[in-house]
């Protein structure tokens, strides 16, 4: 029996679950959509043939009373909103970032906890082909003890979201307490916990992590007002035990790639999210000018092997811009329906946000007006 | 009579701050995005001196911030509509901020007129004959679902409109243009054809192309808004004189710059959309289905046009198509895109 599942916030990222959900019937159907606004939650339920839209969420979960909820609303909203799912008994998919700070966060975690329900988050890069196929590699000891990870996050300002974002002063991304980064850099960050030591507590959740943390804004500010302010980007150096990580985030470097480079004992991978490619910099055995002649060509097959797995994942229709989105809500729901632990692990998702208070603590984003 | 242009910045817009000018009008409060283009308003701000023309900042995202936009104002020229983005943004740009404006306007308690400028696009033409004849009795969309986002999004404002003017009977009058063209507009509507990755794909082929040159069209608007005739009416806003697309084509070949094309017939097209549309269900979205039988007899199956209703009520074209299609290509040639 498929998990009845409801939808709350309308924007832009509802149309990706509402598309990969309806990938995996089997799993779970979408009964209702809402949205504080009708029309928006309308023109969801009309494009997508769902049969019931809601302006009234407390009506919808009395009505629908769906077995998961996904909250696709502004993150401001994401704690009461995901509370009150679960207290009318659904588990609770949020969109990243999971709350505001690390309390409501730890709240919302307890909250699920108590009440018995599975919470996870959207970090669906986490589970895109490269990603997994990294991860194996890993397993397999290819990298050996990780010792750095260079974690980089563009960002096209230009792109709708960031057109829209920069076209509306009053966007909530401008009211978040890390604004643009606030809502991104969670895709920067949760590809590297995964290699820096654990040793966080309820008490101390960034256990012995150090972080320094500077952002900056490169655009000229031709509005002003409060989006002049938005810094566009970060540069974060965290170490932990013996492994250390830079992560940058820009809206200015060209291509806005997306990319970790995970610096190991043993060999270094570079893992591509945009071309969904994963490469070894392995070490030439050779002498002289051939140590220095073959690895590029190396390198080049590499590549050509990567092209060719992509292609056959395109012959089998298996290479959609949001796969690790359909995976993560396969995993999700298969964790529901087994009562299996969720896909994201509660630590990683507190650690995370943790990691992002502390940054835009060093981070104000109020300087360029006050200035 | 104090006006107000939603939409002032674009296009359309400069050219209706223009036209209701000339008309006279002397109050007129343009509302304008912070970080929108503003020089065309200066401009005519110095050559009209005597005009009042109120730069209004502000937003339509909450129906507080359109009853000030409103505030003191007889009759409103919506032009603002998202011509871009994603769903979510063209609906939330153009629908969410018509319902703030139309709620504003009913909450003022004052019979303010309302003239919206809609789109060729809400009418449901892909069942009908090639070359029917498509006038404002002409079904709207039945199946926007089906559409582009922007006919959707431009259909269901339409629908509000209506459905607000039903309840509330304020003064409503419907502008549906075909396709807007002049200098500062783009190069060519979809009906001529798209560009794909640098070959032109010449579908609309003998169809007539509905143009409208931007004063043309602005005066339109003008004669509608001053009409009281028009009142509770939709109107189709096309010129004379209309060529087929294959004859813009060639004039912009022939006068903007040689581009490599190629015609495709509508059997073939249709049959490519059918190909399109399948392999997109069959991978699950993998690309686009860009084109799709429907999409397709929407937009290059081919209509006849009417714009008698329009004259009916005192319209008259100002710029002959020829001098249109002239000092548009004069502009494109000089304003390469870069």
């Amino acid at each position: 029996m498929a998990l009845k599942v409801a939808i709350i916030g309308c924007g832009k990222i509802a149309d990706g679950h509402i598309e990969e959900i309806q990938k995996i019937p089997a799993l779970a159907r979408i009964v209702a959509v809402a949205d504080l606004e009708i029309l928006m939650a309308e023109q969801a339920a009309v494009r997508y043939g769902i049969p019931n839209h809601y302006d009234d969420i407390d009506r919808m979960l009395a009505v629908e009373k769906p077995d998961v909820v996904h909250i696709t609303t502004p993150p401001q909203s994401h704690l009461a909103l995901a509370m009150k799912a679960m207290d009318a008994g659904a588990h609770v998919y949020v969109e990243k970032p999971l709350t505001l700070n690390y309390p409501d966060s730890k709240r919302l975690v307890d909250h699920a906890v108590a009440a018995g329900k599975k919470l996870t988050i959207g970090y669906s890069y986490l589970f895109d082909p490269p990603a997994m196929k990294m991860r194996e590699m890993v397993t397999e000891g290819l990298l050996g003890e990780p010792i750095h990870i260079d974690s980089f996050y563009g960002y096209n300002l230009s792109g709708a979201f960031g057109a829209a974002l920069l076209g509306d002063g009053a966007h909530w991304v401008h009211r978040l307490p890390g604004k643009l980064f606030h809502n991104n850099i969670d895709h920067l960050l949760y590809k590297i916990t995964e290699f820096l030591v654990d040793d966080s507590t309820p008490e101390n959740p960034l256990g012995s992590l150090k972080i320094t943390a500077t952002g900056s804004v490169r655009r000229e500010g031709r509005f002003g007002d409060v989006r002049d302010e938005m810094l566009d980007e970060l540069r974060v150096m965290i170490s932990g035990g013996k492994t250390s990580v830079f992560g940058m985030f820009s809206s200015h470097i060209k291509p806005a790639g997306h990319y970790a480079r995970v610096y190991g004992t043993r060999n270094t991978l570079f893992v591509d999210y945009v071309m969904r490619t994963v490469t070894l910099d392995a070490q030439s055995k050779l002498p002289s000018a051939f140590g220095r002649l073959v690895p590029a060509f190396d390198q080049g097959l590499q590549y050509l092997r990567a092209g060719g797995e992509n292609l056959v994942r395109f012959a089998r229709n298996d290479f959609h811009y949001f796969s690790g989105l359909n995976r993560l809500f396969s995993m999700y729901y298969a964790s529901i329906i087994d009562d299996g632990p969720p896909p994201i692990s509660y630590r990683d998702i507190l650690r995370i946000s943790a990691i992002m208070d502390e940054i835009f603590r060093q981070v104000p984003q109020n300087g360029r007006l006050a200035s | 009579m104090k006006v107000l242009i939603t939409g002032a910045t674009g296009f359309l817009g400069g050219a209706l701050l223009e036209r209701l000018l000339v008309h006279g009008e002397r109050d007129i409060r343009c509302f304008v995005r912070a970080g929108s283009k503003r020089a065309r308003i200066d401009e005519l701000a110095k050559k009209y001196p005597q005009a009042t023309i109120e730069l209004f900042n502000g937003t339509l995202g909450s129906p507080a911030g359109a009853a000030k936009a409103l505030e003191g104002v007889d009759i409103v020229y919506h032009l603002a509509a998202a011509l871009s983005g994603t769903a979510a943004d063209m609906f939330l740009n153009t629908v969410v901020t018509s319902k703030n404006l139309l709620e504003a306007v009913v909450a003022s308690g004052r019979p303010i007129k309302v003239v919206l400028v809609s789109s060729f696009g809400v009418y449901g033409v892909a069942s009908l004959p090639r070359n029917h004849l498509l006038t404002e009795t002409t079904p709207l969309e039945e199946h926007p679902e089906r559409r582009d986002i922007y006919s959707q999004a431009k259909r269901r404002q339409e629908r509000l409109f209506w459905d607000y003017h039903e309840k509330h009977r304020f003064p409503l009058v419907v502008l549906r243009p075909g396709v807007i063209y002049g200098p500062f507009g783009g190069a060519y509507s979809s009906r001529v054809g798209i560009d794909l990755m640098g070959l032109f794909l010449h579908l609309g082929r003998d169809n007539m192309l509905p143009l409208s040159y931007v004063e043309n069209c602005a005066e339109a608007i003008v004669v509608a808004g001053q009409s009281e005739q028009a009142n509770g009416q939709a109107y189709n806003v096309h010129d004379d004189d209309l060529p087929t697309c294959k004859q813009y084509l060639d004039l912009y070949k022939k006068n903007v710059k040689k581009i490599r094309s190629i015609s495709v017939p509508y059997v073939a097209l249709q049959a490519i959309s059918t190909v399109v549309q399948r392999y997109n269900v069959f991978s699950k979205g993998q690309l686009p289905a860009i084109f799709t039988p429907y999409k397709t007899a929407t937009s290059w199956k081919g209509n006849r046009f009417d714009n008698a209703k329009l004259k009916g009520i005192g319209w008259k074209q100002i710029v002959p198509t020829s001098d249109g299609l002239q000092r548009t290509f004069t502009w494109l040639r000089e304003n390469p895109k870069k």
